[in-house]
């Protein structure tokens, strides 16, 4: 295990929030053992956004729920720790996990529409959340004064808190569970997916009010996406993860522009650009790695066209590339510049 | 909801002419009459004694007038005279065997489908743990038992041999000798009384529910709980105490004891794996991670989130369960010698006494028909998805 933390230089004095550092995560199945998350290590400090991003399946989802500990009973940790405050949330007893979820980090979930419980109203599932959390109890004023404000925050009508989820729009219910993610003023939210059954319009829209309400608040944001452009719109730095692994990690803007890793590379070069010159878009060859025995080496050896002897056999390290970059690529020098701009 | 409620209650008036001309019809068109059985193969009865039999029943008639003359009959609530217990009206034979009938299978309902769901809950919630299989095992085994050898054993077992329990009956015949009431007043007292309590019971726990403040729900509960199982002791013994009533009624539900235990043991098997598949699809659904992750105790998630989603079709099959109430119990009746509904839907068709046997199923038609009118609205209050709206 090396590189344990990745300091940045561009949150650099700032305390911080949340340091993953070499999470290990199993799935006991039937078939075996499934190495769902490998020696994972990130931080995020506060007011910061972040995103991870990766094919489905490549641990992107694990490494959230890990962080309310949240992951299914078939979920083992192996090593590492989730620090939040410097306390690890991995040896917390059950009831403290409790009052730290949606109190300290709350989650904004993919699909909205599942998110809510059909038989319940919207303004009851998260004044629910509230009752739990606020000690001493709200009053019942205070709770429907806060609850107001939640909702014109989220750019939705407040008398829409005691309507049915089925009775809502798509961005209705999207906004809504942003309200509800609000409500028990957490310092992080982790956005799963937080727009991809939206269609465009209100895509831009609610990424738009997310970041506005990060700053006014001061929150930070880790999203959590398989698609680039969102999370180039939104995050201040970025990490790259491909079967269990973290194979990039670094300032959004330097990972658009120039990305160290051979996957990083080759995912952004599959986007075809509109604005600028015409290229074809890179195809990534094959297909993410079994997880129940991935391959040895550097997960990402068989589907590299710059592998070396070396990939095959040894693990890579994160190594750093540039002030605020790293990669876990042995050979990322020869990784091609980006052709041209990226949004 | 107004004009729904009403175009259904329209719909349920003519299903039931329709139920009752099927009925009514299926049993004339039987072979033979309750005559021709009553007399057939006696020689010392002449033939006019025969018409003349016919004749006072009504049998001599053309079968659309007959047909007709009871329809009209039904609906000013004259429902005949039975054949077979001449001149008894039909109207008291079913008043007087339908309350016994509702008393047992009532409870009996109650208690399985309490039992089952609680046990599917669990079963879901503790996916996994050494008990599932013992009781998954031991409910399906008991549920695919033959009723009536399961009902001699445990008589056996409880009545002969440890002589816990009275072996049959409602009542113990020499401690009613001298009874001040007819047993019929006891079950409807007790009918009530009961059905009164479980309202108030149901009813604080609902409020309990939509309250805010946990505390004030837990005092709710409680407090509503207390009130209702206190209501019921103080009524037996506080307001009821000058008539004794208490100690006929005790008999009765001492009686009631055996037949809903095996009822009880042979049913709520059902319901478990009906509860169990239920919930294990809710606690899949993304709303229970929610849940969780609003940092929700595990008891919450359980009851309010998983538990209240997958009661849904749980409750469709306990309100359709609730109309075979009265002919579901042929059998148990006849092992217990309980004499309710279902030993008149025997006889009564045995010796086509047809004014009896259309009684007695008309109330299972009418109940059914209240049955699926009720699962319609219940479903409409449990899930807000089907909820009706004024232009639906």
């Amino acid at each position: 295990m090396t590189s344990r933390r990745l300091p940045l230089e561009i949150s650099a004095g700032q305390a911080r929030l949340l340091e993953v550092d070499g999470l290990v995560m199993r799935y006991d199945t039937e078939a075996g053992e499934v190495s769902a998350v490998e020696n994972v290590s990130f931080s995020l400090g506060r007011g910061e956004s972040m995103g991870l991003v990766g094919e489905s399946g490549c641990g992107k989802t694990s490494v959230a729920l890990s962080l309310l500990r949240l992951a299914p009973e078939n979920a083992r940790y192996q090593s590492g720790s989730v620090l939040w405050e410097g306390m690890d949330l991995l040896e917390l007893s059950d009831q403290e996990m409790r009052e730290y979820r949606w109190a300290e980090i709350s989650m904004v979930f993919q699909g909205a529409m599942n998110a809510w419980n059909p038989v319940y109203r919207v303004g009851e599932q998260i004044r629910e959340a509230m009752d739990h959390h606020f000690d001493p109890p709200l009053s019942t004023v205070e709770t429907s004064r806060r609850m107001d404000r939640l909702f014109n925050l989220v750019g939705l009508d407040p008398a829409v808190q005691n309507r049915y989820p089925h009775e809502l729009s798509g961005g209705m219910r999207q906004r809504a569970v942003i309200a509800m993610a609000l409500s028990c003023e957490p310092k992080l939210i982790i956005a799963d997916e937080p727009t991809t059954a939206l269609d465009v319009i209100v895509q831009a829209q609610i990424l738009e009010e997310l970041k506005e309400i990060q700053e006014d608040l001061g929150l930070s944001i880790l999203y959590i996406s398989h698609d680039m452009a969102v999370i180039a719109q939104v995050t201040d730095i970025i990490g790259v993860m491909y079967a269990g692994k973290l194979v990039e990690f670094g300032s959004t803007r330097d990972v658009f522009h120039g990305p160290r890793h051979p996957y990083s590379y080759l995912l952004l070069s599959s986007i075809p650009s509109v604005t600028g010159p015409r290229r074809r878009p890179v195809s990534l060859e094959g297909t993410p790695p079994n997880l129940l025995a991935p391959p040895a080496g550097c997960r990402f050896h068989p589907r590299c066209p710059w592998a070396t002897e070396q990939c095959r056999t040894d693990e890579p390290p994160m190594m750093q590339i540039g002030p605020s970059q790293w990669a876990a690529c042995w050979n990322s020098e020869q990784v091609p510049e980006m052709g041209e701009q990226l949004p | 909801m107004v004009r729904y409620v009403t175009r259904r209650l329209i719909q349920m008036v003519f299903l039931f002419l329709v139920f009752l001309t099927v009925t009514w019809f299926l049993l004339y068109i039987l072979p033979g009459d309750s005559v021709a059985l009553k007399y057939a193969g006696n020689p010392n009865i002449p033939p006019e004694a025969r018409e003349v039999a016919l004749e006072r029943l009504g049998l001599d008639k053309p079968v659309l007038i007959q047909f007709r003359d009871y329809m009209f009959n039904f609906f000013q609530g004259d429902l005949g005279v039975s054949f077979n217990q001449y001149p008894r009206p039909v109207v008291d034979i079913i008043a007087e065997r339908l309350p016994r009938t509702l008393v047992l299978f009532l409870a009996a309902l109650v208690t399985y489908y309490w039992a089952g769901f609680l046990a599917g809950k669990y079963l879901a919630w503790r996916r996994g743990n050494r008990g599932e299989m013992l009781v998954t095992i031991g409910g399906v085994g008991l549920y695919s038992m033959f009723l009536p050898w399961f009902a001699f054993m445990m008589i056996w077992l409880f009545s002969v041999l440890l002589d816990w329990l009275p072996l049959s009956k409602f009542l113990d015949p020499e401690q009613w000798r001298d009874a001040p009431f007819r047993a019929n007043q006891v079950f409807m007292r007790l009918f009530w009384v009961t059905l009164i309590a479980s309202v108030a019971l149901f009813a604080s726990g609902f409020i309990a529910r939509q309250t805010r403040s946990r505390r004030l729900g837990r005092t709710l509960r409680w407090g509503g709980g207390a009130l209702a199982v206190g209501g019921f002791f103080f009524y037996w013994y506080g307001v009821d105490s000058g008539q004794v009533m208490r100690v006929y009624a005790g008999d009765i539900g001492f009686h009631m004891i055996l037949p809903v235990l095996v009822l009880t043991l042979i049913n709520f098997a059902g319901v478990m794996l009906l509860t169990r598949s239920s919930m294990l699809e809710t606690l899949r659904e993304d709303y229970i991670l929610t849940a969780r992750a609003k940092g929700l105790p595990e008891r919450v998630v359980r009851d309010r989130h998983a538990a209240r989603t997958a009661l849904l079709p749980v409750a469709t099959s306990l309100v359709l369960a609730v109309a075979t109430v009265i002919d579901g119990g042929v059998i148990t009746e006849a092992v217990f010698s309980w004499p309710g509904m279902g030993e008149i839907l025997v006889s009564s068709v045995l010796s086509e006494d047809i004014p009896l046997a259309v009684g007695a199923f008309s109330f299972i038609g009418i109940l059914a028909l209240i049955g699926h009118f009720v699962v319609d609205i219940l479903y409409g209050v449990l899930d807000p998805r089907i909820r009706v709206t004024e232009h639906g």
